[in-house]
């Protein structure tokens, strides 16, 4: 029978000498396989860290992309609604970016800032104007209700974040007193009732974020209906923000009017940067990890040649060239890094689908932490890689390889007759 | 808009909520011998005193609107104030009180007081230029400030002193200086000039309409000018002023905030 085994008798004899002793071959390779899956897991770790912290930082408010007035950033005036002082066909423009493939939501908003005042109490606070249908398709504000009911459209009523709640001492059904300076100069003040107590988990949101209906607040600040200051859009994927930003900017460019659309990643430049700051990281993990597992196979293997020098030394006796037992040994390095590979695969894959699917909790260890701006729960939630499982692979075999080859070339170097004299 | 709190704003404040005023006589010549400082306290004092009543109205122009709010105001010494819109009728009654440092506003649409919190005292008066801060400060200009001559003689044909003040290290105060002009004929004030920490003007504050109340000489007109905002400005005009009005603290109240209408 044929097998590239039988025809190139090097890999036979490589294979063949990892079989001589069970115990340390598999040992070598558990050390390898470990290196792979701790690469795996750790880039499949911090993958998970991002996920979560892009879903959440897009997810509670923001949305993935925004649509505003083109001079709306970073001021965020009251008056540089979409469409100038004319307002848009709001219902127009949403028609057009949920049309979109990669548009799974669409929410419009209005903002204006002023004081929220309780009994003696009064703090500072941001009105939110939603349309109750469309938000909680987009954000996780609504969802994050802990007590009560969301608003209504037309109805004085407001949502208040559980910090806010508690500083103001509001419960549910209070009469509170709303002020925010009017688009016409007067001061717009009225009276909200509190139907529900949201908690997002984020502080700046829970102490000082309140949600209105958007005519609520569009009457309140004399902005007419069209007026609106935002529309929030979700996405299938993040990642396909950016590329969905540009094709729903041209999108409306039927409408003619001055707009800006921004994904998250331009919204929020430094959670992007830090994707790609990790990202950069990955190769890093790669290398420190098989750089120092090399060491360890080249000890091996180094040791696996001394015991087989007079072995070594009768095939060059024979008439094997010093190439060719290079060859069996790099052979060994690669079938070495082969079996490897089949174990690193049982250990890494089914621990890394697990912790995908059930990620396992550590709030008993660590709290809540808030980077750039959104909120990541401690677990040990792991995302699949798969560029980065394949350059393990890549790695864990160039590993096994370059290992080899320090032992090859000194077995290539025995001295047949001084060797075989020795003894 | 950088309206950061100083004692000097009270200069402003004074004018529009505290406007009373102290014994500075209309023929007052400068003497050799009379300091900068002299100077700034005869200037500051202009804006202290006993109690007063007056009738002002405030149009405040912004890229976005503009408007007119007429409103009558009282006050009692430098620590109390009580200011109520009359037109127009949409926010007439609405008011603000201000007792030692807090502020009250009143809104008449909700039947409500509130009381701003100290986060909100840079933000504006009543959609004006002028911020909340403004109305609180109480503390006295030389107090917080060293002062000197930096020029005298003439400017825009008028004879004038411009007096520099450089926050004391001790105060807690956020202009980096304040530049005052003052007319040298009759101590009046002409401009006051705010620069922030890097030295960049923020806003003006002019002054106009002299006119003598009681036998005191008082800037009827005030404008401030926001540096950023050059086509801004908030313009207050009294239309009728008088002092040594009969008040006492029992006036500035809650009750009486929300009372107006029945006055």
């Amino acid at each position: 029978m044929e097998t590239p085994l039988s025809t190139f008798p090097w890999w036979r004899i490589g294979w063949r000498n990892l079989r001589r002793n069970h115990r340390r071959t598999l040992i070598t390779a558990l050390g390898l396989a470990i290196s792979y899956f701790a690469v795996v897991f750790l880039v499949g770790w911090a993958d998970g860290i991002k996920s979560e912290m892009v879903e959440n930082g897009t997810g509670i408010l923001t949305g993935q992309i925004q649509v505003h007035a083109l001079d709306y950033r970073p001021e965020r005036s009251l008056y540089q609604t979409i469409g100038g002082r004319n307002g848009t066909d709001v219902a127009r423009m949403l028609q057009i970016l949920i049309s979109d493939d990669s548009v799974s939501a669409v929410a419009p908003r209005v903002y204006a800032g002023g004081l929220v005042s309780s009994g003696e109490s009064t703090s500072a606070g941001i009105l939110m104007g939603i349309d109750p249908k469309l938000e909680p398709k987009v954000s996780r504000i609504l969802t994050g209700i802990v007590s009560g009911r969301a608003v209504k459209v037309g109805a004085n009523e407001i949502l208040v974040g559980t910090e806010m709640a508690q500083q103001l001492e509001i419960q549910l059904s209070d009469e509170i007193v709303v002020v925010a300076p009017a688009a016409d100069g007067s001061i717009g003040n009225d009276l909200f009732t509190v139907t529900g107590i949201f908690h997002t988990g984020m502080s700046e949101l829970d102490s000082s974020y309140t949600v209105v209906p958007m005519d609520a607040l569009q009457k309140m600040v004399a902005l007419a209906p069209g007026r609106i200051h935002e529309i929030a859009i979700t996405t299938t994927n993040p990642w396909l923000a950016p590329q969905a930003s540009e094709r729903l900017a041209q999108n409306l460019g039927i409408i003619d009017i001055q707009i800006e659309v921004a994904p998250w990643t331009v919204l929020a430049p430094a959670m992007f940067e830090y994707t790609r700051l990790v990202e950069s990281y990955y190769f890093i993990v790669i290398f420190i990890v098989f750089a120092i597992a090399i060491f360890g196979v080249t000890n091996t293997m180094l040791m696996a040649t001394f015991e087989r020098r007079r072995e070594i030394a009768v095939m060059l006796a024979l008439g094997t060239t010093p190439s060719q037992v290079i060859l069996a040994i790099l052979a060994e390095g690669v079938a070495l890094g082969l079996l490897s590979l089949v174990v690193a695969a049982a250990i890494t894959f089914p621990i890394i689908t697990w912790c995908h699917y059930a990620p396992i909790d550590l709030s008993q260890l660590y709290n809540d932490i808030t980077m750039f701006g959104a909120l990541v729960r401690p677990q040990l939630r792991v995302e699949y890689n798969l560029p980065v499982s394949i350059w393990a692979g890549v790695a864990l075999q160039l590993t096994a390889l370059l290992a080899a080859f320090y032992p090859a070339m000194k077995a290539a170097r025995v001295p047949p007759a001084d060797t075989l004299s020795d003894i | 808009m950088k309206n950061h709190s100083t004692k000097v704003e009270q200069f402003a404040v004074c004018v529009f909520a505290l406007a009373t005023f102290f014994h500075l006589s209309t023929t007052v010549v400068l003497s050799a011998q009379e300091t900068a400082k002299d100077i700034i306290d005869h200037v500051d004092r202009i804006f202290r005193g006993d109690s007063s009543h007056g009738i002002a109205r405030m149009k405040v122009i912004t890229e976005h609107w503009q408007r007119s709010i007429t409103m009558e105001l009282w006050s009692l010494g430098t620590d109390y104030s009580l200011v109520t819109i009359t037109a127009p009728a949409k926010e007439a009654g609405t008011g603000t009180l201000k007792a030692k440092d807090n502020i009250w506003n009143y809104l008449p649409k909700v039947d409500r007081t509130i009381k701003i919190p100290p986060s909100m005292m840079m933000g504006s008066w009543m959609g004006s230029h002028f911020t909340n801060d403004d109305l609180v400060k109480r503390s006295t200009l030389t107090d917080d400030y060293d002062v000197k001559v930096n020029f005298d003689g003439e400017r825009d044909g008028i004879d004038i002193l411009e007096i520099h003040l450089t926050p004391k290290p001790e105060a807690a105060v956020v202009w980096s200086h304040i530049e005052f002009r003052v007319r040298k004929s009759d101590v009046m004030p002409m401009s006051i000039r705010y620069f922030d920490e890097d030295y960049a003007l923020v806003r003006t504050l002019t002054f106009s309409d002299f006119k003598s109340v009681d036998g005191r000489m008082v800037p009827f007109t005030m404008n401030m000018y926001p540096e950023d905002k050059p086509n801004e400005l908030t313009s207050f005009r009294y239309s009728d002023l008088s002092f040594e009005v009969n008040l006492d603290e029992s006036f500035f109240s809650l009750q009486s905030l929300k009372q107006w209408r029945h006055r």
